[in-house]
């Protein structure tokens, strides 16, 4: 072991305050430095010095003042011993009941992230997009117009409006010459299958279906 | 904690506050001798004392009877030393008023001229942690832990400060008092 790293060691070794294990390299050390022997000798001296002049001279309260401070004490009162339920659980079975939650916390964190499967919770699919004949209901001259863009598509009130027929839905395409009136789009949870199948007209009048 | 400290506890406690004095007194020297060593000017070093002795009687009820008297009551006054220290002074107003105390400080009749010089010159080059650590570890021989717990800080911290404070009380006792060391070599 070189000088500089022992040095470090010196101070806690001269008040006996250094590891056993960290004091006997020191002392292998020390048997053959002079150097590292010297300043250690010398600090003990030091300290020792202080503490044995320290310990022989102390300061203490005159009487009078001692006296009146004790009376000032005493005058006042007590404040009484804290009462709570919470302070009679020392200490250590606070840590190790935050410890114990932590593990648990992330172990079920990890086991979610394991079991889950890794996909996207919807599926976007466009079921048809076939033209379709106008609607019975929904002509363009009685259909509502949409109202304020907020409410669609899921706020618009419907119920004035006749329901859309699902076997209109399923209708075979039409000839060419027929313009495109009602679009249907169905959206597929794949967690869950839950369906949910949206009709619209041309002026983006919707009808929801549910299964 | 002994058995009489426990009994004179539980009569404060209990209304008999004439029992606090005898529960102090063994440490009033020691509370305001550490007081004057950490602040180096004895009004304040009274002041310090005094208000440790207030709170340890007002809060005497919180007291853990598990744990030493006389280091519950160092913390307290660490405690104030430090709140007290924020509020009045920092290092340099400090070793100022400790300058103009040097002719008529009643601590310098009441601890000696020669181990005030020394001890307080060298307690002047640490800093208020190191001299903490110093004056509890070194000066009123409170070991690692219990210096820890009454500074509120871990054993490392403790270790670390300590070992500064011993390396620069050598350079500075080697500086201004070689004679310190003529005894050993």
């Amino acid at each position: 072991m070189n000088c500089s790293r022992v040095r470090r060691w010196i101070p806690l070794y001269a008040g006996a305050d250094l590891s056993a294990r960290k004091a006997r390299r020191l002392e292998k050390h020390l048997d053959g430095c002079t150097d590292c022997g010297r300043e250690t000798e010398e600090l003990r001296a030091a300290l020792d010095g202080l503490r044995a002049g320290a310990g022989r001279e102390t300061l203490d309260w005159p009487e009078a003042e001692w006296k009146g401070l004790m009376a000032r004490v005493k005058s006042e009162k007590p404040r009484p011993r804290p009462v709570s339920p919470l302070s009679a659980i020392p200490r250590k079975a606070w840590a190790y009941g935050f410890a114990i939650l932590l593990v648990l916390g992330v172990a079920t964190l990890i086991l979610r992230s394991l079991l889950s499967p890794p996909t996207a919770s919807l599926l976007s699919e466009i079921v048809t997009a076939t033209p379709a004949q106008p609607s019975r209901s929904l002509k363009t001259v009685e259909a509502l117009p949409v109202s304020d863009p907020r409410d669609v598509p899921f706020r618009v009130r419907r119920s004035r409006l006749e329901p859309l027929d699902r076997a209109l839905l399923a209708a075979g395409p039409v000839s060419e010459k027929t313009t495109q009136n009602l679009m249907s789009m169905t959206l597929v949870s794949q967690e869950t299958g839950l369906k949910v199948h949206w009709t619209f007209n041309r002026n983006f009048e919707w009808k929801e279906k549910k299964p | 904690m002994d058995e009489k400290e426990t009994r004179l506890v539980e009569l404060v406690l209990g209304g008999q506050t004439n029992a606090f004095e005898p529960l102090v007194t063994p440490y009033r020297r020691l509370l305001l001798t550490l007081a004057y060593r950490l602040c180096r000017n004895v009004e304040e070093a009274k002041e310090i004392s005094q208000e440790t002795m207030l709170r340890a009687f007002r809060y005497l009820g919180s007291f853990d009877r598990k744990r030493s008297f006389k280091n519950w009551l160092l913390q307290i006054e660490m405690n104030v030393w430090r709140s007290l220290g924020a509020r009045t002074a920092d290092e340099g107003t400090l070793r100022e008023l400790a300058a103009q105390n040097t002719t008529e400080d009643p601590g310098e009749r009441l601890m000696g001229n020669e181990v005030r010089e020394k001890l307080l010159a060298c307690l002047d080059g640490l800093s208020p942690r190191e001299r903490e650590v110093f004056l509890l570890r070194d000066i009123e021989g409170r070991s690692i832990k219990e210096t820890a717990g009454v500074l509120r800080t871990s054993e490392i911290s403790v270790r670390v400060h300590l070992s500064r404070a011993r390396a620069k009380i050598r350079e500075l006792v080697k500086e201004r008092f070689p004679g310190l060391m003529e005894g050993r070599r």
